[in-house]
């Protein structure tokens, strides 16, 4: 758990910059923002494993006795469930806001609830 | 070994079934009724395993699976005991009334090829969230569920209701991330992930400032999927805006997924002691009663409205996981029961008003009183218990919930709730006036089909088994009260957990593969 402070300043300055991201009007930015945000989760998770210096990879063969003491696997089985995820959840992401463009017009998010904006004549419209 | 260990894998079932169906669903391209019959069949299926469990659960004791025969703090274990008995129940019968009522909306043949199986992967994902026993997948259990809820919600979205997605899916994005962290968090301060082991281990670390942190990020995480104040502001636009049928089960199941999970968090995994943080959900609760309900004041269609007594309704099962006492988390389960059956009946209402009247804005809708007579008959009844009057569903529940508030003394906050109840007798009445009894408008009289009469039969059913829960509410009491014992029983909770690795197959260790 020690000596994990740069991955602590990486992981607040991801997490910083994606809320400053995600906060702005245009939908690509919070796009971006949404893309930095959950990689920091992920950070988060591959830091709690500890310190790994001084430590081997994990191997599902076993160790040898003399070997360096493993890293802890699970948060490495984590990290790639939740990147799979995440990475769906951006090319969702991604579809919708090129929904709302075609839809609407616009990328940007108070032209997109303005109550006076209509939707794009001959747009992907089925009502 | 025995029998009786036997039932166990059947815990899997309500997550495998669904997603199941739904990729036979899929192989077929186009809609036809085949796929129809299947998937109700299906949700008809869970529902009776889902009663089926609730009753050997009650007298057996809870249901462990151990996934891949994996020892308990190490693999992931689903555990099925009451209260996920019931939350199960609750999720096909609405899932069953909701398909039912698509299926009298719309022939097969007009239906969207893609909506059955996204109903099915959401019912999937929702199902998980009830029966699992690890933090992280109920992680992975909330995001098929969010992804299928994504998709579906822009599914049949219009150019003037897709943009209802945005904010949705913004603010669940931003809970997942956080949820993540939480999982991280909770890793390295329990060392582990498995609901059992993380009870024994919170109670070490009991005033720890690093436990009250991580509970108040995972209330911020489950306040927003629950829709609590300030948190709920994603919500009313956008259940308003979706097909009647997809809407209703969203009311009914999705937000109270989150209520479930505070229940299983506070309740089970988190020691009790943390009463700070309980009073703080009670307050947020009281505000989210009211203020939910205040916006439903100003709106004029069904379904917003509506939508926004969701909004208040949580206020009302969180105010009574706030108060925290064994009769109080009673209250919050019979509430729960109660309020997914109302809800989505309600919301199936509106979607008839949709279908008779053309649209669901107030100003335009009326006559359906005389053209619907058992539509306005069930819409009352949903009506009254949704606002609480004896001797419906919503009067015991609400009933039990102010009780316990007296009890403890809380009379600012059961304040809150009787006003809460009146604004929401008032909300109900503008749309009996407005929908029911007002005269339909000239130039557009209600258009009654087969189809129409249909779906006022789903909601005739729904409404009848709400009254069948308010005038046997003492049977579904004393369930609740089963459950919620055995969800505040911690120390049974990982017992139960433990004794699962003695059963069934020899238990496989990490590191030492089974011979």
């Amino acid at each position: 758990m020690t000596n994990q402070l740069e991955a602590a300043v990486l992981i607040a300055v991801l997490f910083g910059s994606g809320i400053f991201l995600c906060l702005s009007r245009r939908m690509l930015s919070m796009l971006f923002g949404f893309i930095l945000i959950s990689n920091a989760a992920n950070l988060v998770l591959i830091a709690i494993s500890g310190d790994p210096t001084a430590k081997s990879a994990a191997t599902l063969a076993g160790h040898s006795p003399d070997a360096l003491p493993p890293v802890d696997p699970l948060p490495q089985a984590l990290i790639l469930t939740a990147i799979v995820i995440g990475f769906a959840v951006a090319a969702y992401l991604t579809v919708l806001i090129y929904r709302l463009y075609t839809d609407r017009g616009t990328a940007s998010v108070p032209t997109l609830f303005d109550p006076k904006a209509e939707p794009v004549v001959g747009g992907e419209d089925k009502s | 070994m025995s029998w009786s260990d036997t039932p166990a894998n059947l815990v899997a079932l309500p997550v495998i079934f669904p997603a199941l169906i739904a990729m036979i669903c899929l192989l077929a391209p186009r809609p036809a009724v085949w796929r129809r019959v299947l998937t109700a069949a299906a949700m008809a299926a869970l529902l009776a395993q889902a009663i089926w469990m609730v009753i050997h659960v009650m007298e057996h004791g809870p249901m462990v699976l151990r996934l891949g025969g994996w020892v308990a703090p190490y693999g992931i274990v689903l555990v099925g005991d009451t209260l996920a008995g019931i939350m199960l129940g609750l999720s096909s019968f609405t899932a069953l009334s909701c398909v039912l009522f698509g299926f009298a909306d719309e022939t097969a043949r007009e239906e969207h090829p893609l909506r059955l199986p996204l109903f099915l992967f959401l019912l999937c994902g929702i199902n998980l969230t009830f029966v699992t026993g690890d933090l992280f997948n109920l992680f992975v259990a909330f995001e098929v569920m969010l992804l299928s809820s994504y998709g579906l919600m822009t599914l049949e979205a219009g150019a003037k209701e897709s943009r209802q997605a945005f904010p949705y899916l913004t603010l669940n994005l931003v809970g997942s991330a956080l949820f993540l962290a939480v999982c991280g968090f909770a890793y390295s301060l329990f060392g582990t992930l498995n609901f059992a082991e993380i009870i024994g281990r919170a109670d070490l670390l009991a005033g720890d400032y690093r436990l009250t942190l991580l509970a108040v990020l995972m209330l911020l995480v489950f306040g927003l999927k629950a829709g609590l104040f300030p948190l709920y502001h994603w919500l009313p636009g956008s259940y308003s805006v979706m097909p009647a049928p997809v809407a209703a089960f969203y009311a009914g199941m999705l937000t109270k997924v989150g209520v479930y999970i505070l229940i299983r968090i506070f309740g089970t995994v988190l020691p009790p002691s943390m009463t700070e943080l309980h009073t703080l959900i009670a307050w947020t609760a009281g505000l989210t009663m009211v203020i939910g309900v205040l916006g439903a004041v100003g709106q004029t269609r069904v379904q917003t409205i509506l939508s926004y007594h969701i909004v208040s309704q949580i206020g009302f099962m969180a105010l009574a996981i706030g108060l925290f006492s064994p009769f109080a988390i009673t209250a919050a389960i019979f509430y729960i029961i109660h309020h997914i059956i109302v809800k989505s009946a309600l919301f199936l209402v509106g979607g008839s008003v949709i279908k008779l009247n053309g649209t669901d804005e107030l100003a335009r809708t009326g006559g359906l009183w005389r053209a619907a007579p058992w539509l306005g008959i069930a819409f009352v009844l949903q009506a009254m218990s949704l606002a609480g009057l004896p001797p419906l569903s919503g009067f015991w529940g609400k009933f039990m919930i102010i009780q316990e508030g007296f009890t403890q003394g809380e009379w600012i906050l059961v304040g809150m709730s009787l006003v809460a109840s009146v604004l929401t007798l008032m909300s109900m009445l503008k749309i009996w006036l407005g929908a029911f009894w007002k005269k339909a408008p000239e130039d557009r009289p209600p258009v009654v089909t087969g189809g129409s009469r249909r779906m006022s039969l789903v909601v005739v059913c729904m409404a009848a088994v709400s009254l069948f829960i308010g005038l046997n509410a003492e049977m579904f009491v004393r369930v609740a009260k089963h459950a919620a014992n055995e969800t505040l029983d911690r120390a049974g909770y990982a017992a139960n957990v433990r004794a699962a690795n003695e059963t069934l197959y020899p238990a496989k260790t990490p590191g030492a593969p089974k011979p």
